[in-house]
């Protein structure tokens, strides 16, 4: 089992990430703590742009992290699914390539910002997410997310 | 403002003044979730499927579910 997603490691993903001009952010609940969301999570969740291009420079980075995916995996990534959940790398990591409730990569891109280095989505767009998904576990957060969001508007 | 508001507002503003470093230290955790962890590499062609498969496979407790 890896251990938890560190600082040092979003800042290697933003670094490699760069080096092959992958399209990403990070969203879900890794995102909103990126914004100052002071809760607890387990894997980084990236929103990636779903192209032939951007799916082969995801792989590119993925390799040069140390995620040992193999040729059939690479494909799969390279072609586009709409989810991709990697367990045998350095971090636990799930590729996002069609979240709930954002209808395009660019839009979200559009309203984005960066921590450090660190490409977030927008806390509107974090939310929208969660209650698109509906989930047990987002029903809970949404709550203290959304004071988070009226806390983080005003202080930002 | 409810006292349950201003509560979490006090934790805003605490992390706030931490760095983004000790934020994601006291953040990101790691305890095993079973089926999900248990396999390297998983994929899905639509988010619907994946859905599916979280509340067809996992623990109704992992709240990957809509309903408990």
């Amino acid at each position: 089992m890896a251990a938890p997603f560190s600082y040092e490691q979003a800042q290697r993903i933003a670094e490699v990430f760069s080096k092959y001009s992958v399209r990403y952010l990070f969203i879900g609940k890794s995102g909103a703590i990126i914004l100052g969301f002071p809760d607890t999570t387990q894997d980084a969740d990236l929103f990636v742009k779903k192209s032939t291009e951007n799916g082969q420079a995801i792989v590119s980075a993925l390799l040069d992290l140390g995620f040992p995916i193999t040729n059939a995996q690479q494909k799969e990534i390279e072609r586009g699914k709409d989810f991709v959940q990697l367990r045998s790398g350095p971090f636990d990591l799930d590729l996002i390539f069609a979240p709930d409730g954002i209808e395009t990569f660019e839009g979200a891109e559009s309203r984005s910002l960066k921590v450090q280095g660190l490409p977030v989505c927008h806390i509107d767009d974090i939310i929208q997410s969660k209650e698109a998904t509906n989930r047990v576990k987002d029903r809970e957060s949404l709550p203290r997310l959304k004071a988070f969001r009226e806390w983080w508007l005003i202080n930002h | 403002m409810n006292s349950q508001q201003k509560e979490w507002n006090l934790d805003f503003q605490a992390a706030a003044k931490r760095s983004l470093k000790e934020r994601m230290r006291y953040s990101f955790i790691k305890t095993y979730k079973p089926v999900l962890d248990d396999v390297p590499y998983r994929s899905f062609d639509t988010m619907a499927e994946y859905r599916k498969w979280c509340e067809q496979n996992l623990p109704n407790w992992l709240g990957y579910g809509r309903s408990l």
